[in-house]
C-alpha cells in the first residue's frame, strides 16, 4: 500500500484578482509584433490590485478551501505557503495567513521556494505528514504576484492568482491520491538573484531541457510506478507558463486536447506561477465527477516536476458549491490599461 | 518606523478577523469588543469574529486627500456597513470597486488586504476590507 492512498483533498479553492490587462497593451507599449499574444495563446493576464499581494490572495484561496473542507481551522496542523513573490524577504507569509484564518498557534507554518513548484512540493510533503499521522489536516497554498522585467517577453504572461488545497484522511476526501512522483535536476532555465526586482531566463532554454524534459520524465515515472496508462485519466493538468506548452506536452505524452482544456486557465489569466497548475486542478475539481481520475503535473524552474494521480470520490459533489468556483473568478473581471497595471504592480518608482 | 509595531501586533485579531464580543444575554455584537455589553449592560459576552458575515452598504464617502501611508490607494472609499446576520454596524474600507459602482444596499464581503505599509522597509499592515460579492458587479469587457 502506497502512503498516498491514505490521503486526499478535503477542500480546495482559488482566487483571481478582478483586474485584467489585455496583452495587446504590452505589445503596443513595448513594440512587439501584434500577433505575439496569439502565439502564446494568452489573451489577458490577471493583475493584483494595489492592496493585494501573495499573502492576501493566498488568504482568500485558503478561505475558499476551508469553506469546502468544512473543518475547524484549529484542526489544521501545517500551513505551507509556496511562492516566489513573498511580501517579506524575511518573515513568514504562512504565519500571517494562519493567524488571519484562526489556525494559530498550534500548527507548523513555513514558506517554501522552488520557483513555480514550491506549492507542489508542499503538497507532496503534506501527503507524507498526513499519511504518517503527524498532522490531521495540512493547508497547502500556491500564490504569486509574478514579476517580469518590463518589456521582456515574460511580461506577457507573468500574472497573479492563488490556489489552496487542504489535505487530510482519504475517508473524508473529495479526491484521493493514488500515487505521486518527483523528478528534479539542476537546470538553470529561470532565476532571480538576491535584491534583483525581476527574474531572468534562458529564452528557448526554458522549453526543451526544462519544462518538457522534467514534466515528461515525472509523468513517465508515475505511469511506470503505477502501471497506469494515458487512457486511464479523464483529465490532465500541467504547469501552464503559456497557453501553448501544456497542449504540446500533452500531445507528446499522448493526452488528447479535450482532457487538457478543462484545466487550462492560463489563456484567460496568464501564468500565475505557484498557482499555475494548481488552479487548473482547482477548476477540474469544480466540475469533476466521482470515479474520474486526474493527472496533475506542476513544474518549477531550476528545475523539477511532480506527477500525481488523483481519483475523485462521491464526496466531491457536496463540496463543489460551497465556495466560489474558478469560473466565477474568471468571469469577475475589469480591463485596465498599462498605466494602471504599472501602478498596481509597483513598476512606477516613487519616493516613499 | 512611523507606525507602532506593538500596537499593530496587539490589534492583529481586530485587523485580520474583526474580533468582537457577542452578548450572551441580548445577542448583540459589540464592535469594537467590550467586556460590558453597551446595549444591555450584561457582563456575559463571548468572542465573536465579524469576518464570517457578509454586509450591506448603508452609506459611504470618497476621500481624495490621502493620509500618510495611503498615497497609492487614492481615492480611499470608506463605507458604513451593516452585517447581514447580526446587523452589526461597522466602518470599513471598500476595495475592488470603482466609485461609480457603489450603491446603497450593495452586498459586500470581507477580504484580507494590505491596508498600509511603513515606507519601503517597515511592516506591511494587513486588515479586513470589503468588496462586492463575486458576481454582483459588472465588467467593462468589450
Amino acid at each position: 500500500m502506497r502512503p498516498e492512498t491514505s490521503v486526499g483533498i478535503i477542500g480546495w479553492g482559488s482566487y483571481i484578482p478582478r483586474w485584467r490587462l489585455p496583452l495587446s497593451e504590452i505589445a503596443k507599449l513595448w513594440g512587439f509584433a501584434p500577433e505575439t499574444p496569439r502565439g502564446l495563446n494568452v489573451v489577458e493576464k490577471a493583475v493584483a490590485g494595489r492592496d493585494e499581494d501573495a499573502v492576501t490572495m493566498g488568504w482568500e484561496a485558503a478561505r475558499n478551501a476551508l469553506l469546502r473542507a468544512g473543518i475547524d481551522p484549529k484542526e489544521i496542523g501545517a500551513v505551507w505557503f509556496g511562492t516566489e513573490s513573498k511580501p517579506y524577504a524575511v518573515k513568514p507569509s504562512a504565519t500571517i495567513i494562519a493567524e488571519a484564518l484562526g489556525i494559530t498557534p498550534d500548527t507548523m507554518a513555513t514558506d517554501l521556494e522552488f520557483a513555480c513548484r514550491a506549492g507542489s512540493e508542499a503538497l507532496r510533503i503534506s501527503i507524507g505528514a498526513v499519511a504518517s499521522g503527524l498532522v490531521k489536516y495540512a493547508l497547502v497554498i500556491g500564490s504569486d504576484t509574478a514579476q517580469a522585467n518590463p518589456g521582456d517577453i515574460l511580461e506577457f504572461t507573468a500574472s497573479s492568482a492563488a490556489t489552496a488545497l487542504i489535505t487530510g484522511p482519504a475517508r473524508e476526501a473529495a479526491a484521493v491520491f493514488e500515487a505521486s512522483y518527483t523528478y528534479v535536476t539542476d537546470t538553470p532555465d529561470f532565476w532571480r538573484r538576491a535584491h534583483q526586482p525581476y527574474p531572468l531566463h534562458g529564452e528557448g532554454f526554458t522549453g526543451e531541457p526544462a519544462y518538457f524534459h522534467h514534466i515528461v520524465s515525472a509523468v513517465k515515472g508515475l505511469l511506470e510506478q503505477t502501471g497506469l496508462k494515458v487512457d486511464d485519466f479523464d483529465y490532465a493538468v500541467f504547469h501552464q507558463p503559456n497557453g501553448k506548452y501544456p497542449l504540446a506536452v500533452a500531445k507528446r505524452l499522448g493526452f488528447p486536447k479535450e482532457k487538457v482544456l478543462p484545466g487550462l486557465v492560463t489563456p484567460y489569466i496568464g501564468n500565475s506561477y505557484n498557482s499555475s497548475a494548481l488552479i487548473g486542478l482547482s477548476r477540474v475539481l469544480d466540475i469533476a465527477k466521482p470515479g474520474q481520475r486526474i493527472l496533475l503535473a506542476p513544474f518549477g524552474s531550476g528545475a523539477g516536476s511532480d506527477a500525481y494521480s488523483i481519483v475523485v470520490t462521491d464526496k466531491i459533489i457536496e463540496k463543489q458549491d460551497k465556495a466560489p468556483r474558478v469560473d466565477d473568478y474568471l468571469n469577475r473581471k475589469y480591463l485596465i490599461d498599462y498605466a494602471t497595471y504599472a501602478k498596481f504592480r509597483g513598476i512606477i518608482t516613487r519616493i516613499r | 518606523m512611523r507606525f507602532s509595531i506593538p500596537r499593530y501586533w496587539r490589534e492583529r485579531h481586530s485587523h485580520y478577523r474583526l474580533y468582537a464580543k457577542k452578548c450572551s444575554k441580548c445577542g448583540r455584537v459589540n464592535y469594537p469588543p467590550s467586556n460590558i455589553c453597551r446595549y444591555c449592560g450584561s457582563t456575559e459576552l463571548e468572542d465573536y469574529y465579524l469576518d464570517r458575515e457578509k454586509a450591506k452598504i448603508i452609506s459611504w464617502t470618497i476621500i481624495y486627500p490621502a493620509p500618510e501611508g495611503f498615497e497609492e490607494q487614492r481615492p480611499r472609499i470608506i463605507a458604513l456597513l451593516e452585517t447581514l446576520e447580526t446587523k452589526t454596524r461597522i466602518i470599513a474600507p471598500l476595495t475592488d470597486i470603482l466609485p461609480e459602482e457603489i450603491k446603497e444596499g450593495l452586498i459586500v464581503e470581507p477580504v484580507l488586504r494590505r491596508i498600509k505599509e511603513d515606507r519601503e522597509a517597515g511592516l506591511i499592515h494587513y486588515a479586513i476590507a470589503y468588496r462586492p460579492v463575486i458576481g454582483s458587479i459588472g465588467t467593462n469587457k468589450q
